[in-house]
């Protein structure tokens, strides 16, 4: 493997290591405050498409090491799109067979992704009147296949799974503290699972505690696919809002305001879950004026033009010619 | 569970487990989301459809007599069977069920505390996707307990005093923000609550395994909200599900003798012509 020229001899080898960084990009037209230096972490340059390929990669290679996977075994899982996506090609590339169980809510073009990359897709009905106790559908349907079927799942769990939080304690949170020559002043990253912020914030302050990390949440009965406001993290064992210094709750439609500006301002074609991070940054920006933020965008907008379309109606005004019937 | 009003309604996922496949016990599983009982279920339980096995659709009405009857004889269920009835969101359609075996009379029929989630993350509890056969039975209604059911007349009728009526929803739904949760097809002409209503939504009767809150928190949880456990009262929700939830704590953990679950809720009353509503 070479990455000066970027010859590999699999797809593996381009996974993200410290040596082998996704790329951090700075904010230039829309950053509000020049003192603060922001940065994007660019995770949609990751091969499988996410941030999500450091946490699938670490799930999967612990199953391998463990022999939990075979041609006959291979994984379910609930995810919100990323995770399966990841694990899926990750996974066919490697002969093993993925289940994914998805909420109705997530995009088309994930769940099309989802079948694209190997996967057999389960869609479960959206959480209707949440309560203690109930857990997700999607969780409690992945739980009774790899219950069920031991002999044909055996499901990672990225929501319980130390190894999601490994993940960014060996690659993502050095890479930034590296990109940045440890100037890094303030992090910003959504919760879903909670492995990136978790993983990014137990290395980046214990490299210098001085380091403020803050969470982006989409406020409550929000359409952000893959986060989860604070009210729906029960389901994960990875939240520790001790390495947090704050959360902004932030109205959820910025996240698709914010995606399309950074589109077209700054040549960004980040995913709702970035502009939510991006709004949330620029809140901090603003009021501490001087800072080196690095933000953590998760994927890209490819795979979230329907619901781009959905909350920014516009979008589809001239798509068609003047006369169709 | 020994502390609530009628604890012989009531099994534990223990008490499932060291029973199962005894002679004269049956299973039950009802879920909102039918795929899950296809995926997996406890060993022997036989799966249920609430929308297709106990209700008519094309009368808009539950199981008939006779349907019900039919379905009993072919799932293999018999008089004499103690009937444990368990399912997904911490028992809605499970209660919805337990509520149809009474109404048509059957003896002994139990609700597993907890339901399916609460079987799915116990490591000692075993799921199989096999579905079991059992020999048909020669089931028979022989009484139907009418009294366990308010039609539109009764909730008039307990809009002029005397009675508790309960709203189960969420607050949001009750005072009109939403008419359905998200993504629900059945729903209303109007957001809103029936005059006279308190909002004690289901889920505030259960803890966070699941099972349900105690006795002395129940009867805070329903005190603090003018509930008199003296008058005849009816539970509804939107669909009739959740307030079986309710309909089950208030008859038999707390005692209340004439409670009634509304089954044409909200997706029935919010469609009514000429009938006020508050929000």
């Amino acid at each position: 493997m070479n990455h000066q020229t970027r010859v590999y001899e699999s797809v593996f080898e381009m996974l993200p290591t410290e040596e082998n960084p996704s790329p951090i990009v700075r904010i230039n037209r829309l950053n509000p405050e020049p003192d603060f230096r922001m940065y994007a972490k660019l995770e949609w340059q990751n091969p499988f498409g996410s941030v999500k390929d450091r946490a699938a990669w670490s799930l999967l290679s612990d199953l391998e090491a463990r022999g939990e996977l075979s041609a006959e075994r291979g994984i379910v899982e609930p995810t919100s799109g990323n995770t399966g996506i990841s694990l899926a090609g990750m996974a066919s590339a490697r002969g093993y067979k993925t289940r994914t169980i998805v909420p109705n809510k997530v995009p088309m073009e994930k769940k099309v992704m989802l079948k694209m990359a190997g996967a057999d897709l389960d869609v479960v009905t959206d959480d209707l009147c949440p309560s203690p106790g109930m857990g997700d559908g999607s969780i409690n349907l992945a739980k009774t296949y790899a219950k069920s079927q031991k002999s044909r799942y055996v499901m990672p769990n990225q929501y319980e799974n130390e190894h999601n939080v490994n993940a960014h304690i060996r690659t993502t949170g050095p890479e930034i503290r590296r990109q940045t020559e440890g100037k890094i002043t303030h992090l910003f990253t959504s919760l879903g699972t909670c492995g990136t912020v978790t993983g990014c914030a137990t290395y980046l302050k214990e490299q210098n505690p001085d380091i403020k990390v803050y969470a982006v949440q989409p406020s409550e009965g929000h359409d952000v696919p893959g986060l989860r406001n604070v009210s729906q993290l029960d389901v994960s064992k990875l939240f520790n809002p001790d390495l947090i210094d704050e959360i902004l709750e932030i109205d959820f439609e910025l996240a698709y305001t914010r995606a399309l500006e950074l589109c077209q301002n700054e040549g960004l074609f980040a995913g709702p879950s970035s502009g939510l991070i991006f709004e949330g940054a620029c809140q901090i920006a603003s009021r501490d004026k001087n800072g080196f933020g690095v933000m953590i965008f998760c994927d890209s907008i490819f795979k979230y033009v329907s619901n781009m379309v959905k909350h920014i109606p516009e979008l589809s005004e001239g798509t068609t010619p003047p006369n169709a019937k | 569970m020994s502390e609530y009003a009628h604890p012989e309604v009531l099994v534990s996922t223990d008490w499932v487990k060291e029973n199962l496949g005894k002679d004269g016990i049956k299973i039950v599983e009802i879920d909102v989301d039918t795929q899950q009982y296809d995926v997996g279920h406890v060993p022997g339980a036989i799966g249920l459809n609430w929308e297709t096995q106990l209700q008519n659709q094309v009368r808009r009405d539950i199981a008939s007599k006779e349907e019900f009857e039919q379905m009993m004889r072919d799932v293999g269920i018999s008089n004499d069977d103690t009937v444990i009835l368990y399912g997904d969101n911490n028992n809605w359609f499970a209660a919805y069920g337990f509520w149809l075996f009474k109404l048509y009379g059957h003896k002994d029929v139990r609700l597993m505390n907890g339901g399916r989630n609460k079987w799915l993350n116990e490591d000692d509890k075993e799921l199989v996707a096999e579905r079991p056969s059992y020999a048909a039975s020669n089931y028979t209604v022989s009484e139907v307990n009418n009294d366990l059911r308010a039609l539109l007349p009764k909730v008039f009728e307990a809009q002029q005093g005397g009675h508790n009526l309960v709203d189960v929803r969420s607050p949001d739904e009750y005072t009109g923000k939403v008419i359905a949760p998200p993504g629900m097809s059945e729903t209303a002409q109007r957001g809103g609550h029936i005059p006279g209503a308190a909002n004690i939504p289901w889920s505030t009767t259960v803890q966070g395994d699941g099972t349900f809150k105690s006795l002395g928190d129940l009867k805070e949880l329903y005190g603090s909200k003018g509930v008199d456990f003296a008058k005849p009262t009816i539970a509804y929700c939107r669909i009739g599900e959740r307030s079986s939830h309710t309909w089950f704590v208030l008859k038999y953990l707390l005692g209340v003798k004439d409670v009634r679950n509304y089954d044409g809720s909200w997706t029935e009353y919010g469609n009514l012509i000429g009938a006020g509503i508050e929000k």
